[in-house]
């Protein structure tokens, strides 16, 4: 048996008092009486003759001294030993994330975050007192819930604090944090309280020997929409949303995905999933007005809350686009355009020269999505907008012009990228190429057979920039399909990427932060999370451009304002880690791992010692003082 | 510092008490009193049948003549009537708070001033085991100083022997008087054989129990060692609730065997509670108590 609270051992020298007590009650207290005589006629048959009679006084002190010894264990908080408890500095991390709100037990209706907690109230009550202990929460980011303590209720508090978080974790971030904060202190031992982070946990202490996984859960049922991400079709009009769900079960599933649009339904998409595998599918969606779109799985498991994703659906409009360039050389980029009737709005768009672009004052005021200058360039790019020059630029682009290539051979660097996307350069014939260095950061789309860059994207806080090096009409490229299509490319994505101030997918917990600097560089973002006009608004402060919101606690849509320009994104727990919620296998019991000890009972060890020092104590009243009350 | 026994409040008492004597039991026939014995007089008391001894004079004839029975008239006997008052100084009248002693004397010499003031002459005699040094017939108020000043030099210690104590009383007092008996009682059948004693020396009789309020309900309980305050003996005891309350009855059952064996006897009894104010008692003893026919 081992106490975990020694210290409670100075206790049994109140024994000595019993004692004492005992000692001076045996003197008994001495009382004048008129006559004894009398009292001795009457007390006759009380006075104490047997010797069990005599002996009782010595009973009562042998059970309060049973008593003191029952008290004294309770206080010192036994324990029956596997081993040798040896006092360790002990960094317990709990897995606080998504997953961990899954309910194994309907019928006991507790989370494994509340099993997580109360593992840890039970792992230090089986631990020497002399252990020095840290909380983590692994959370979006780990924090430090209770630094270094030997105090067992301030890490039992601790742990009670801890709230869910509804996203997902990084457990390695955590074990970096407690590794740091356990340098310098021998023995060491991290314990990881988790459900597995899909197998995370599991390499973790694969790797570290002082790393104890304590798992927790015992369900693997589980449904999760693993993916939903939503792209504009400006051609088709219309969107397409990518979704995919996991099934973390040991069985094959068949259920069904609800799409909702502003909480109307606008698909149900039956699927069956077989076990531990991913079903994935691209649905379209009519909806060029945009929307919000909520996919929930309608089937209920032990975690719910990956049960429903969401997305924004972007209002789908025509591109206005304003062509720059003599009328004379106008015509295929006219003819061009025109044929993208869909993704171009042909009454807004218009084709200027230079002399009236640069005189507009209505083009400073309200840009257009795509502005193209073809063989013209102002003296200073645009502050912000999509723009294509074709062979000419303005000096403030970090282009440098190295002279001339005759008949270079145009080759394509970036095949994957969204603007090159159905274009073929390969017999592309072209007379003369400006010979350029970049002398900034740029993407370089095509060169000229690994020389110098001929198709390139400059972007800069505010604007993109697609710079073409050579003079179009000079080159066989409007008599061929990569011609348009490049157009259309830049139409649709330029466009599409220079609307976006934010990410449009955020998981939970995770700052939304502007991804490129906002038009002005002080005021203010307003975000709505619901509905609009009946969700209340939060003002943020906008600062050298650029924005930071939190509350990204939990799951749904988020609409953000910055004077005229709106912008939407969602916020998505949408991680396969968190669905798959089947607790490690095949992990050493964490009991011998720590050296966990055995409670002497199955009850809290003090409390059923001072129930039975209660029963002492009722017993010695029964045999001793119940007769004074005869 | 205690307080004094007797002050000059207690003589204001006295001397009320006297007057309330006075006008109550002694008012009818000035200093003179009448015996409750009968004997020579010149005031007829009553008829008694005549017996052989008796003396002819006394046989009335007129009632012989009407019934031809021979009766003989009695008269009342004017006598002296002396007070005795023995008073109980043993250990035990010691205990209380007040001492019993205290509340014994107090009623010892209240009793003492009316009996000097209204009576032929009165004593104050204590006992332990036996007789102790006593004041004797005094007469007059006058002798009041002398008498407090006695009873205020005496101690309560020793053992109690009534029994022995009248043995010697009798032995000393032929003459039959008026015997008040202040003592605790406990004992009561050594008390009964003392009291027959003095009933057949022809001595009125008057028992005083005084007892404190710690007798009648004693804080006690528990493991205890009791002490006898008279012979310093002790035993060591359980108090428990049932023995306590066997106590209080045995305690009550004394005081009610004192009082129904002066009854059959024609013996006043009275019971003083150290807790009431000694006036008062001799108030309700002169009034109700009988002890002056």
């Amino acid at each position: 048996m081992t106490l975990l609270a020694p210290w409670a051992l100075w206790f049994l020298l109140t024994g000595g008092a019993v004692v004492a007590l005992y000692l001076l009650k045996i003197r008994r207290q001495r009382q004048s009486v008129p006559s004894l005589d009398f009292w001795l006629a009457l007390a006759g048959p009380l006075k104490p003759r047997s010797l069990f009679q005599r002996l009782k006084r010595w009973l009562s002190m042998a059970l309060w001294l049973l008593i003191v010894v029952s008290l004294v264990l309770a206080i010192g908080n036994p324990v029956l030993s596997l081993g040798t408890v040896k006092p360790q500095s002990i960094a317990i991390i709990i897995d606080n994330s998504a997953s961990m709100q899954s309910v194994d037990d309907p019928k006991r209706a507790e989370t494994r975050l509340r099993r997580a907690i109360a593992s840890v109230g039970e792992m230090v009550d089986r631990r020497p007192v002399d252990d020095e202990w840290l909380l983590i929460d692994s959370g979006y980011t780990p924090r430090v819930a209770q630094s270094w303590t030997r105090d067992r209720r301030s890490i039992r508090d601790a742990a009670d604090a801890i709230r869910p978080h509804l996203g997902s974790t990084d457990l390695n971030a955590a074990v970096r944090l407690a590794r740091q904060l356990l340098e310098g202190k021998s023995p060491q031992a991290i314990v990881i309280m988790t459900d597995g982070a899909a197998g995370e946990a599991a390499r973790l202490a694969e790797s570290d020997a002082s790393i104890t996984v304590w798992p927790i859960g015992e369900a693997d049922d589980n449904l999760g929409i693993t993916l939903l991400r939503v792209r504009p079709h400006r051609q088709q009009a219309q969107h397409f949303a990518f979704l995919r769900v996991a099934n973390a079960s040991k069985s094959e599933v068949q259920s069904q995905v609800v799409l909702e649009l502003d909480g109307a339904t606008i698909a149900v998409e039956p699927f069956t999933v077989a076990a531990e595998w991913q079903w994935e599918k691209a649905i379209p969606i009519s909806a060029s007005q945009g929307g919000v779109l909520r996919a929930w799985i309608d089937r209920p498991d032990v975690l719910p809350l990956d049960n429903e994703a969401f997305a924004i659906l972007e209002p789908l409009r025509p591109a206005r686009v304003v062509l720059v360039s003599d009328d004379r050389e106008a015509y295929f980029f006219e003819q061009a355009l025109l044929a993208m009737d869909v993704l171009v709005d042909s009454a807004e768009s218009q084709t200027l020269t230079l002399a009236d672009y640069e005189s507009s004052s209505a083009a400073a005021k309200d840009p257009a999505d795509l502005t193209i200058f073809n063989n013209c360039a102002p003296k200073n790019t645009p502050e912000s907008g999509a723009i294509v020059f074709v062979n000419r630029w303005p000096e403030d682009l970090p282009i440098r012009i190295n002279g001339t290539l005759s008949k270079p051979a145009l080759s394509l660097v970036r095949r994957d990228h969204p603007l090159m996307e159905y274009i073929t350069l390969g017999a592309a014939s072209v007379t003369e190429a400006h010979d350029v260095t970049l002398t900034d950061r740029a993407t370089v789309l095509a060169d000229a057979g690994g020389a110098s860059p001929l198709v390139f994207v400059i972007q800069q806080p505010g604007r993109t920039a697609l710079c073409v090096g050579f003079d179009v009409l000079q080159s066989d490229l409007p008599v061929r399909n990569a011609f348009p299509i490049l157009l259309r490319n830049a139409v649709v994505h330029l466009v599409a990427e220079q609307d976006a101030w934010v990410r449009d997918q955020y998981r939970v917990g995770e700052a939304i932060e502007s991804i490129r600097p906002l038009p002005a560089s002080v005021g203010s973002v307003t975000v709505i999370r619901g509905k609009p006009g009946v969700s209340p608004e939060q003002t943020l402060p906008v600062r050298d451009g650029l924005f930071r919101y939190d509350d990204t606690g939990h799951a749904g849509p988020v609409r953000l304002r910055f004077g005229e320009e709106a912008a939407y994104c969602a916020v998505n727990l949408t991680d396969e880690a968190e669905t798959r919620i089947a607790p490690p296998q095949g992990l050493p019991a964490p009991e011998e791992r720590l050296g966990l000890s055995q409670r002497l009972f199955s009850a809290v060890p003090w409390l059923a010692l001072a129930v039975f020092a209660a029963g002492l104590i009722g017993l010695e009243w029964l045999t001793y003082h119940y007769r004074w009350t005869e | 510092m205690a307080e004094p026994l007797f002050d000059n409040e207690f003589l204001k008492k006295l001397e009320y008490l006297e007057l309330i004597a006075r006008r109550l039991v002694f008012g009818r026939q000035q200093a003179a009193r009448q015996s409750i014995r009968k004997g020579a007089s010149v005031e007829f008391k009553d008829f008694r049948e005549y017996s052989p001894g008796d003396d002819p004079r006394t046989v009335d004839w007129s009632v012989y003549a009407r019934l031809g029975t021979l009766v003989i008239k009695l008269f009342r006997q004017e006598q002296e009537l002396d007070l005795w008052i023995l008073l109980d100084g043993s250990g035990s009248m010691a205990f209380g708070e007040p001492a019993k002693f205290d509340h014994a004397r107090r009623i010892a010499a209240a009793l003492a001033y009316i009996g000097m003031a209204d009576m032929d002459s009165a004593s104050v005699m204590p006992f332990g085991d036996s007789l102790r040094p006593a004041r004797q017939r005094l007469r007059g108020r006058g002798r009041i100083f002398e008498l407090l000043e006695y009873l205020e030099r005496l101690t309560a210690e020793g053992r109690t022997d009534l029994e022995t104590t009248v043995k010697s009383f009798v032995a000393r007092v032929r003459r039959p008087g008026l015997v008040v008996v202040l003592s605790d009682f406990y004992g009561l059948q050594s008390a009964q054989r003392a009291i027959d004693q003095l009933r057949f020396f022809k001595h009125e009789l008057f028992v005083i129990q005084v007892a404190s309020p710690w007798e009648f309900d004693p804080p006690i309980r528990g493991e205890l060692r009791l002490i006898d305050v008279e012979s310093t003996a002790h035993d060591d005891l359980t108090i428990t609730d049932g023995m306590l309350r066997r106590y209080k009855q045995a305690f009550q059952r004394l005081g009610a065997d004192l009082r129904s064996y002066g009854m059959k006897y024609s013996i006043g009894h009275a019971l003083a509670r150290t807790d009431e104010a000694f006036d008062d008692f001799i108030v309700a003893l002169l009034q109700h108590g009988g002890l002056v026919a």
